[in-house]
């Protein structure tokens, strides 16, 4: 089964120096490609320009959430049909993709994990355990890396993940919506390179996605 | 009332600073007349209570409050709790609006 109108979503934050390459690679999978920069201070917007595909800029920093929203909002106006979410700090290898789009065939998201690397920062493999706990415990919803960025889904499932979060909470409320939804949902492996220890989710915003979920859980309707 | 005289002193002065700040978002333009109004007598009645604490007799009594010091510190705790909520509220709604004006922006000018 051939699936059309597959649209790339990758935000992006302060990534000059990556941005060309993800796009170029990119590229060799998905035509339509989307870059929201948001609100960076340096030349992201412009080295995303240079590589001809569309780009949305924030005016000021919202947080990669509100980004791959206006990303999102925008391929779906546009008859998406699947959206691929990536990062653009070379952390997700765009070769991944076709696994991506493979497994989305029979499902309504596809997750990516990470397999487990040496090199992932240790407080980063307890946060993240711990947070793929309480999500298993909240909403039933077994995975494995639920920090990962890297995924697909469906435009039917985006209308109802579309999550409220701005910020890095983003992903733990796609997987909490996917569990109240009872979505179709598969996880495929995928290489991860830590590039910058000071980008991501930090203990702090651990500490904020697990009361989150809590919230979620019991209180927001979302 | 002698040793409540030092907090008094200090809610007094606490209470002109709030009514001379308040005049000055008024000359600025940045309240209301409306918003004038209300926040001058709350500092008005605050004044006048730190003033005279006694005139909260019957409201201590009515509550089996000991001191008017404590009935201050309850009402001030409520008043932060409450003004945290609200705060938090408007914070929030600001945010969503910021969310969607940033976001019309960009798909405006792409």
């Amino acid at each position: 089964m051939k699936i059309n109108n597959i649209w790339a979503v990758i935000p992006a934050y302060n990534e000059e120096k990556t941005i060309a390459g993800i796009i170029k690679e990119t590229k060799r999978h998905i035509d339509k490609i989307i870059v929201v920069d948001d609100g960076s201070k340096d030349n992201t917007s412009k080295a995303a320009k240079e590589s001809n595909v569309l780009v949305l800029r924030h005016v000021v920093n919202l947080g990669k959430g509100a980004a791959l929203k206006t990303g999102c909002d925008f391929a779906i106006k546009n008859n998406a049909k699947i959206i691929v979410a990536l990062d653009a700090d070379a952390q997700h290898d765009p070769r991944e993709i076709p696994k991506f789009l493979e497994n989305i065939k029979n499902n309504d998201i596809v997750f990516g994990y990470r397999k487990l690397n040496k090199n992932m920062p240790l407080i980063l493999k307890f946060g993240n355990w711990f947070i793929n706990k309480t999500i298993n415990f909240l909403y039933g919803v077994n995975i494995k890396d639920s920090q990962c960025g890297y995924r697909a889904f469906t435009s039917k499932a985006y209308k109802k993940i579309r999550w409220n979060a701005s910020d890095y909470s983003m992903e733990s409320e796609m997987i909490a919506k996917t569990g109240r939804y009872n979505l179709r949902y598969k996880e495929v492996p995928i290489q991860t390179i830590y590039s910058d220890k000071y980008k991501g989710t930090t203990i702090l915003d651990g500490v904020k996605i697990v009361l989150n979920m809590i919230l979620w859980r019991f209180i927001k309707n979302g | 009332m002698a040793e409540l005289l030092g907090i008094q002193i200090i809610g007094i002065l606490f209470g002109f600073f709030l009514m001379y700040y308040t005049f000055l978002h008024y000359k600025r333009k940045e309240f209301t007349v409306k918003e004038y109004g209300f926040w001058l007598v709350l500092w008005a009645v605050f004044l006048i209570i730190t003033l005279f604490p006694g005139l909260l007799d019957p409201i201590l009594k009515s509550l089996s409050i000991a001191r008017a010091l404590d009935f201050f510190i309850i009402i001030g705790f409520l008043f932060l709790v409450g003004m945290i909520f609200y705060t938090y509220t408007i914070v929030r709604k600001n945010q969503k609006k910021l969310e969607e004006v940033v976001r019309n922006i960009a798909v405006k000018r792409k």
